[in-house]
């Protein structure tokens, strides 16, 4: 997660250091002496550019004929010593340390409330759903998309949510539903709902584990 | 020390094992359901443990009988996708069904 600085720049670096001296400062109060908005335009005004060829004749190396039309970037970005832009790194983000080991004081996964918000979802969404072999399985991933939505409305930051639904048809078969987990009792939990009507029944279980 | 991730082939054959050795050879039976499913579970994650890796664990078992009606089940997490990680397992004999899912989320 370092960042690296991009190779390009350091090289740059040397070959700036390496040149003329004197451009440096030249180079700067020319850009001051241009207008902010001429960022990526193409067209320049003749004067300008008989300022543009003196700096650019003495870098010859950079392989640019005096009098020719430079392309936008060139004049107004960084560019390499083989005359391509060098465009700026992106940084990564670091994120400082919170320093926080355990939820907030009453900021806890809260299951009941889960419970319920679980239950009148499915309520809904399966009131008058009845078993299809084709429809279900669809049914099935959008109604798990459905609860994790609905659960991260009500619970409270830094848990990651797992949410898991079991769709059947209901016929005269039995079924078990079991689950463990690895966790912290104190912060972790979980909290699930059932519904069934004449043609399908639904299992469905959210758990809430703690991210430090 | 450099994070681990949530290696899913090693995690498979964990529950494929656990799955084997619990209800290897039965047949379905309503009164012992309840004790196959813990067990698997508490297999399971045992096994999960032993790998000694900074992971909390959920392990999700449904055994369901083989009558001729239709199942399905999903999850959807809400994690950091690259390094947390989840594995389902789906093992059938002639008399049942059996779905075990794992999942792994990184400290």
């Amino acid at each position: 997660m370092a960042e690296q600085p991009f190779p390009g720049t350091a090289l740059l670096a040397q070959v700036l250091a390496a040149d003329n001296t004197e451009t440096p400062p030249l180079r700067t109060t020319r850009r001051g002496s241009q207008p902010p908005a001429r960022g990526t335009e193409d067209g320049k005004p003749p004067p300008l550019l008989s300022r543009r060829n003196s700096i650019l004749s003495r870098r010859s190396s950079f392989g640019m004929v005096p009098g020719s039309r430079r392309p936008s970037w060139m004049l107004h970005r960084r560019v390499s010593f083989t005359g391509l832009p060098i465009f700026q790194p992106i940084l990564k983000t670091r994120l400082e340390n919170t320093y926080r080991i355990g939820p907030d004081k009453g900021c806890k996964f809260d299951a009941e409330r889960v419970r319920r918000v679980l239950e009148g979802t499915l309520a809904c969404a399966l009131g008058t759903a009845a078993y299809s072999p084709q429809g279900s399985a669809p049914l099935a991933q959008s109604l798990t998309e459905l609860l994790q939505n609905q659960a991260k409305e009500v619970v409270p930051p830094r848990y990651k949510l797992v949410c898991h639904v079991v769709l059947g048809q209901q016929g005269q078969q039995s079924l078990m539903v079991a689950s463990r987990g690895l966790w912290d009792p104190e912060t972790d939990n979980f909290a699930s709902a059932t519904f069934s009507n004449a043609s399908l029944f639904a299992v469905a279980t959210v758990y809430g584990v703690y991210f430090e | 020390c450099p994070p681990a991730s949530f290696l899913v082939d090693e995690v498979s054959s964990i529950i494929k094992e656990a799955i084997e050795g619990a209800i290897g050879g039965n047949a379905y039976q309503h009164s012992k359901v309840n004790q196959w499913t813990t067990s698997v579970v508490e297999q399971t994650l045992s096994q999960l443990t032993r790998l000694g890796k900074p992971f909390k664990y959920i392990v999700t078992c449904v055994i369901m009988q083989k009558n001729g009606a239709g199942l399905h089940t999903a999850s959807s997490c809400f994690w950091d996708n690259s390094s947390d990680g989840t594995c389902t397992v789906r093992w059938e004999n002639k008399t049942m069904y059996c779905i075990v899912s794992a999942f792994g989320l990184a400290l």
